[in-house]
């Protein structure tokens, strides 16, 4: 999807605000409280049956004034808003009334047990995911192999970033066959090889200083073809 | 049933956009109380994670990961081979790093992490992202313009230095494992770790404070 969310190289955001307190010196790693109950409820809320892949999507999808003018927590909180509904665990009369119209759990089950600081530590550690599988193809490419990055995305899901499409790259790692987050967004669990490819920045950016500088991108099989100076 | 609809889901932002608060502590607080309600939460397990994230599970634990480094040969061999299976010996595996990748600074290297797409960022030993690290100027920038984006942060870096930016697209995490100072042969793991700053990890900074810097 050619969204507001690929701001790869996109010009005209200004300055970074390198003077931010950094707040865990502080004790204290949220800048408001309300920014910890989202990352909270993001932790240990029950959730429909979706998938990262399709959650990344639902935020992409924001409204470009809301993706760009609310703060980073407030998209998870519009994202969650969303996708609750989207899941049939809220209508849309409960969102705007701010209220449930019945008590009933929407999965049929008694409501999570309370955690402690303890548990969540070690349920942190169990969240500890891996996307990899063993799949029958082989890598259709090596270490060191020069391949061009797709031309065009499409309108779903994608992990190609703009700035990085029609170029060329050299491999530089096969991370074995990873999730593929193109069909994960529509529901469909796959596997693909996942290679990372280093791009010059010459290549990516003509107008760069510093043309031997490298950019990294970790891209799927079907983002990519053998360049033809390779075969 | 979620029906993966991208032209539903469109329409439900642009119906929220109209609908939910503006203030943003009032959407949050809705959607807490929803899920309060409809018994899919409870109250006291938002404060263990906010807890959690407070005192156990934030920067200083890729600090140590990065002072074991320094100390421990073997453990950096086995760090830089296998990042996931490294930090799982020190209790740190977690949220986001099942993939991790540890890339190291070396006199002639310089490395930067970034996400274009979205914000990932390795939780489990970082814990929350400072707001910059999610902001679009240092999402755009950095893959555009690293050396501009460093020297911002204070970071000079010079033409002999190569400058390796990772943009984080797959599920594959990374953090910087920056070089360690010079005359701090004689410091505890600790007191190395003290030395560790959270962007000398992302890769915002570079040079750290050397043992004489530091104050006795």
């Amino acid at each position: 999807m050619d969204g507001i969310h690929d701001v790869g190289g996109k010009q005209g955001y200004g300055a970074i605000d390198v003077d931010e307190v950094d707040l865990y010196a502080t004790g204290k790693p949220f800048n408001h409280d309300w920014e910890a109950r989202e990352w909270g409820i993001s932790r240990c809320a029950r959730t429909p049956d979706i998938n990262i892949d399709w959650w990344r999507h639902c935020r992409e999808l924001i409204t470009p004034i809301d993706y760009l003018g609310r703060p980073y927590f407030d998209t998870w909180v519009q994202t969650d808003f969303v996708t609750y509904v989207d899941g049939g665990f809220f209508t849309l009369e409960e969102v705007c009334s701010g209220h449930s119209a019945s008590a009933s759990n929407p999965l049929n089950e008694a409501p999570p047990k309370p955690m402690t600081r303890a548990d969540a530590v070690i349920a942190d550690r169990q969240n500890a995911c891996r996307y990899d599988a063993e799949i029958n193809q082989k890598p259709l490419f090596s270490i060191g192999n020069r391949v061009i990055t797709n031309q065009h995305g499409h309108s779903g899901h994608t992990r190609l970033p703009q700035y990085a499409r029609n170029r060329v790259g050299k491999v530089h790692a096969l991370n074995g066959a990873h999730v593929f987050p193109d069909l994960s967004a529509q529901g469909r669990e796959t596997h693909q090889h996942l290679y990372t490819v280093v791009f010059e920045t010459a290549e990516l950016w003509p107008d760069s200083e510093h043309k031997h500088d490298k950019v990294f991108l970790d891209l799927w099989e079907t983002y990519l073809s053998l360049d033809d100076l390779s075969k | 049933m979620v029906e993966f609809n991208a032209k539903k889901v469109t329409e439900l932002h642009q119906h929220l956009h109209s609908h939910l608060p503006s203030e943003s502590a009032l959407r949050v607080k809705a959607l807490e109380t929803l899920l309060l309600e409809k018994g899919l939460i409870n109250s006291e397990s938002i404060d263990a994670w906010i807890e959690a994230y407070t005192e156990d599970i934030g920067p200083k634990r890729g600090a140590h990961v990065v002072a074991k480094a320094w100390n421990d040969a073997d453990f950096r061999q086995r760090l830089v081979q296998d990042g996931s299976s490294a930090i799982d010996e020190l209790g740190y595996l977690g949220n986001a790093t099942g993939h991790l990748k540890v890339i190291e600074n070396t006199e002639s290297i310089h490395n930067l992490v970034v996400c274009t797409l979205c914000s990932c960022y390795p939780f489990s030993i970082l814990g929350i992202a400072p707001a910059w690290y999610k902001a679009a100027a240092y999402r755009s920038r950095a893959v555009r313009d690293p050396r501009g984006v460093l020297a911002e942060f204070g970071v000079q870096i010079s033409n002999d230095v190569e400058v390796r930016v990772w943009d984080s697209t797959a599920e594959l995490r990374y953090l910087v494992l920056p070089q360690r100072p010079s005359n701090t042969d004689a410091l505890s793991e600790d007191e190395l770790a003290s030395l560790v700053t959270r962007n000398s990890m992302i890769g915002t900074d570079r040079d750290l404070l050397k043992k004489d810097e530091v104050k006795a």
